[in-house]
């Protein structure tokens, strides 16, 4: 285990600015997963930590120590890439066992070395074989042993699981928190997929266009998004986003929905009057009996039943749509017209304009269900 | 596929027939007369069956010429000698300096390396003559004149922009993730070089090697212009050949038979690479 | 887990600094063609000078001259008419002739790929051997090809001891190495076509002609270009195959560029005409490779957005 700091980083290809002072802190032990769009500079962070390309400033301490100079080798780094990288010549055995060789370890440390990594991850039956007689799982597997056989304290995993197919990024999404553990490093994580980066993440820092935009724990960054962009890219389905305009009240300010008014307690008084968009996640929309107070009338338009819950579209009477998603198994509404409850305590405002969150004072941050 | 017409196949037939015939009968026709003495050469109309004779290649090798003018000294075993090692340590120094080139200007985009490989690309298209004429005079004054190694040196004209350039595209054809991965296990850039790059090119360096060492064995103008008779290589000592007097016309079919067999045994032998090196060479790069 | 070395131990010691490291490789190489280049500078002095090897003592600059008489010498106008009609016919004829060979050889199968691999042979012989080959073949005494045009009616046919037929003797002897570069390099473009595009022009009966000038031409016309410039900066600079043959003769019939270049240094000794003349070639050849490598980048670019 140890700690990683980066202080300031910038990189630059000609003069597309990839990383613009980045700054980022890793806690021992900890896994921080790096979770943005492709092209927000995530694989190149990483190869910067690596020590594989060159940052043009900034500084890079891990333990401690400044690393910003010292070459790959020396970092004490494992990696795992998303294309695998697996070393086409090789067989399994010796492609897990090259951090092993690279310390000089006699034959039998190698040895079992490279057995307990394998079996850790379930391959130790395909060491002999080449990569290209391994399947796509059993590839992903290999090169995840090979970041793991040297004992890393660091560890660096550049979206393992990006390109084996959906069963397997599943079963590996389990199993990878017993393997990390197993390890006991410090791992660096980087995701496209929002569930993948709740499920393994102690904490998640959102980037895009190479800087950090959020950073925290996966319910800090599911309950309060700093910005429009993250509130969608987190959550199944996205999160439903209204254009309002607010109104002032004595505790916070109130939306018309549908001329139904829902009060918003805690978001300071000068958001009343500005443009702005109001998120409201799908699991925290629910349907109610007509007549309910505070109810909308919406009129129901399509039922998909996912596997653990069911997404109703729904039009309210503008004519702008909504998604409510419901625990599968639990009664629906009837089709045509319905009634959705809103709580106010569990809604978003954003700033329209900056997209920013607007925070609420007090400690009035809704308290919704278990994340994804 | 299409449904061919007889007429078709026929034209086609014979349309590849004289393409063969074309390309095949000078090999076979020189092949023969390096069997035949000037007696059945001279003959007319051309023999295709006669007895043949090693009397040829026995005059070749053992060097000496028997005849009714008397015995005469021919070096073509130097000749063969010479090709032999201009070509092989030619193509070895090629390498040694060309694959760690080619490995800095494939893996490193440092600054000015496209305007050097396209230098060095450019020497491949240079008039040859423009540098050998002035350097004879810089080989005199340097005492590398009619010496091995400067023509070693100027032989890499030939050699080290094939290999640059053909090797280059292999080393980018790596996925630089691997390398990567070698160097973050606690490799040195070396040990990487060595035991992943090197490896992973290993057939486009054969490919590479394979052609510069035909293209330097068929070289005929740097050493016309550089060597002496000494230390000449078959392709002009063949040619002085013909003007010797003396000479019969066998034995200049048996000097040609034995200079293109190891060019001909190499390609057949490693056709596969062969074209891999000249359709990559000039597509690819 | 860590090694116990100290940052600073880890940087200090024998070790290629990062940025350095791409110089350190390529130098070696670099040296060796700097080498090289240096006789290249001193041709572009000599190309201004009045210096004869014969008279050493009247050596001095005379600037231009060199290439200004180029005007009034009908030597020079020769050389370029028949380095340019040398260059002309054996592109043109070894692009036809390859080209056809390709679309011959296009289907695989046991035969086509035997044949293609023999017909690699003539371009692995030398082409000064293969020079004094047809030397052999064409001799007027006993050559089997002098036997042959006699027995379609032309006697006497002298080949190239002939001024009339020397030009075509030599661009048959350039045909025969160099035809199968260009058979190679289209082959391996028509056996990488895609095939949807043939599939579904048979399926639609498209007539064949139409077919070969408007999909296939086009979709072979990078690998089209690029042997035709790669043939066309080599014939331009034809010396082994001319040299060997006929030394640039009879007379002047054949004397191209670097054969003029040639005969002038170590002959008539004159340095000035010689460089001169090679400069010329030069700026001739260096026009051609960088239409050629403009046009490789360009397609290159686009096979790589295709990737």
């Amino acid at each position: 285990m140890t700690t990683l700091q980066l202080e300031n980083i910038v990189k630059r290809y000609k003069n597309h600015t990839v990383l613009d002072h980045l700054s980022l802190d890793v806690k021992d032990g900890e896994t921080l997963v790096l979770f943005g769009p492709s092209g927000a500079g995530k694989s190149v962070l990483l190869r910067l930590i690596a020590g594989v390309i060159d940052a043009e400033e900034g500084r890079i301490l891990i333990g401690g120590e400044d690393m910003t100079d010292v070459d790959a080798e020396h970092r004490g780094i494992g990696m795992a890439f998303q294309n695998f990288a697996l070393f086409p010549h090789m067989d399994a055995f010796e492609n897990i066992a090259t951090p092993l060789e690279a310390k000089r370890s006699s034959a039998d440390t190698i040895k079992a070395g490279v057995h307990r990594v394998a079996k850790l991850l379930k391959i130790d039956h395909v060491l002999t074989h080449r990569p290209k007689a391994l399947s796509n799982g059993q590839k992903q597997r290999t090169a995840l042993a090979r970041a793991l056989a040297g004992s890393p304290p660091l560890l660096l995993l550049d979206d393992p699981l990006r390109n084996v197919d959906a069963k397997l990024r599943f079963e590996m999404r389990l199993e990878l928190p017993r393997v990390l553990a197993a390890q006991g490093a410090t791992v660096v994580y980087v995701t496209q997929d929002y569930k993948e980066a709740m499920a393994l993440g102690d904490r998640i820092a959102v980037m895009s266009e190479g800087r950090i935009r959020q950073i925290g724990t996966p319910e800090d960054i599911y309950n309060a998004p700093a910005d429009i962009d993250i509130a969608r890219l987190f959550g199944d389905p996205t999160i439903n986003l209204l254009d309002v305009k607010p109104n002032a009240e004595a505790d916070g300010v109130s939306v018309l929905l549908s001329d139904v008014r829902i009060v918003l307690p805690g978001i300071p008084a000068n958001a009343a009057g500005k443009a702005c968009v109001l998120g409201l996640r799908p699991e925290a929309l629910s349907f109610v009996p007509a007549g309910t107070p505070g109810a909308i009338p919406v009129t129901v338009e399509a039922e998909t039943p996912l596997n653990e819950k069911t997404v109703t579209l729904a039009l309210t009477v503008r004519g702008r749509e909504i998604l409510v998603s419901r625990p599968a198994g639990t009664p629906g509404p009837a089709s045509g017209s319905a009634h959705i409850a809103v709580d106010g305590a569990n809604a978003f405002l954003f700033d329209k304009q900056t997209g920013a969150l607007i925070a609420r004072h007090g400690s009035h941050t809704g308290t919704q269900g278990e994340a994804a | 596929m299409e449904t061919t017409s007889t007429l078709e196949k026929t034209l086609r037939l014979l349309a590849l027939t004289l393409v063969v015939i074309f390309f095949m009968f000078p090999i076979f026709w020189i092949f023969l007369m390096s069997f035949q003495t000037n007696e059945t050469i001279l003959r007319i109309p051309p023999q295709v069956i006669f007895e043949p004779t090693l009397s040829n290649y026995t005059a070749l090798i053992t060097g000496k010429l028997t005849s009714a003018a008397g015995t005469l000294d021919i070096a073509f075993m130097k000749n063969l000698g010479n090709s032999v090692f201009l070509s092989v340590t030619s193509v070895a120094l090629a390498l040694v300096l060309g694959v760690p080139a080619a490995y800095a200007f494939a893996r490193h985009k440092f600054k000015g390396s496209e305007d050097i490989a396209f230098t060095l690309l450019s020497f491949r298209f240079a008039p040859p003559l423009l540098v050998l004429l002035p350097l004879t005079q810089y080989f005199q004054w340097l005492g590398l004149a009619n010496t091995y190694i400067g023509l070693i040196w100027v032989y890499q004209l030939i050699c080290l922009p094939l290999i640059l350039w053909i090797v280059r595209g292999y080393f980018e054809d790596i996925s630089a993730d691997v390398e990567y991965a070698y160097r973050i296990a606690g490799h040195s850039w070396f040990a990487t070089f060595r035991r992943i790059a090197l490896p992973l090119a290993g057939p486009g360096i054969a490919a590479a090697g394979l052609l510069a060492f035909i293209f330097a064995w068929n070289n005929f103008v740097f050493a016309l212009v550089l060597a002496s008779a000494d230390k000449q290589p078959v392709t002009v000592g063949a040619l002085a050949f013909v003007t010797s007097s003396g000479i019969q016309y066998g034995q200049i079919a048996a000097a040609i038979v034995l200079s293109v067999t190891p060019t001909l045994a190499l390609a057949l032998y490693a056709q596969r690479y062969l074209v891999e090196g000249l359709s990559l060479g000039a597509v690819k790069g | 887990m860590a090694s116990p070395a100290t940052p600073e131990s880890r940087r200090s010691g024998f070790r290629i600094s990062k940025k350095a490291l791409p110089y350190v490789l390529s130098l070696p190489a670099l040296l060796v063609c700097i080498g090289i280049l240096i006789p290249f500078f001193t041709a572009v002095v000599y190309s201004f000078q009045r210096y004869r090897l014969s008279q050493p003592w009247a050596r001095q600059f005379n600037w231009g001259e060199n290439y200004l008489n180029f005007f009034s010498d009908p030597a020079f106008w020769n050389t370029l008419k028949v380095s340019l009609l040398y260059a002309g016919f054996t592109v043109v004829l070894e692009l036809l002739l390859g080209l056809g060979i390709a679309l011959l050889l296009q289907r695989r199968s046991t035969v086509n790929n035997f044949i293609s691999i023999m017909l690699l042979l003539p371009l692995m012989i030398a082409p000064a051997l293969a020079a004094l080959m047809w030397k052999l073949m064409t001799n007027p005494g006993f050559g089997v090809l002098s036997y042959l045009a006699s027995l379609v009616g032309l006697h006497d046919f002298r080949w190239a001891s002939s001024p009339s037929t020397a030009l075509l003797t030599v661009v048959l002897v350039d045909i025969w190495v160099y035809t199968p570069f260009i058979m190679i390099l289209l082959l391996a473009g028509l056996r990488s076509l895609p095939t949807q595009p043939f599939e579904a022009a048979a399926l639609d009966g498209v007539p064949r002609l139409f077919v070969f000038f408007r999909i296939t031409l086009p979709m072979l016309t990078p690998y089209i270009l690029t042997a035709t410039l790669f043939r066309l900066l080599d014939s331009i600079q034809q010396f082994d195959i001319i040299y060997a043959m006929t030394q640039g003769g009879p007379g002047n019939t054949l004397t191209v560029f670097q054969v003029e270049a040639y005969l002038n240094f170590f002959q008539s000794t004159n340095v000035g005409r010689s460089a001169a003349l090679l400069i010329i070639l030069w700026a001739i050849t260096y026009i051609l490779s960088n239409i050629f490598i403009k046009n490789w980048l360009r397609l290159r670019e686009r096979a790589r957005g295709e990737a």
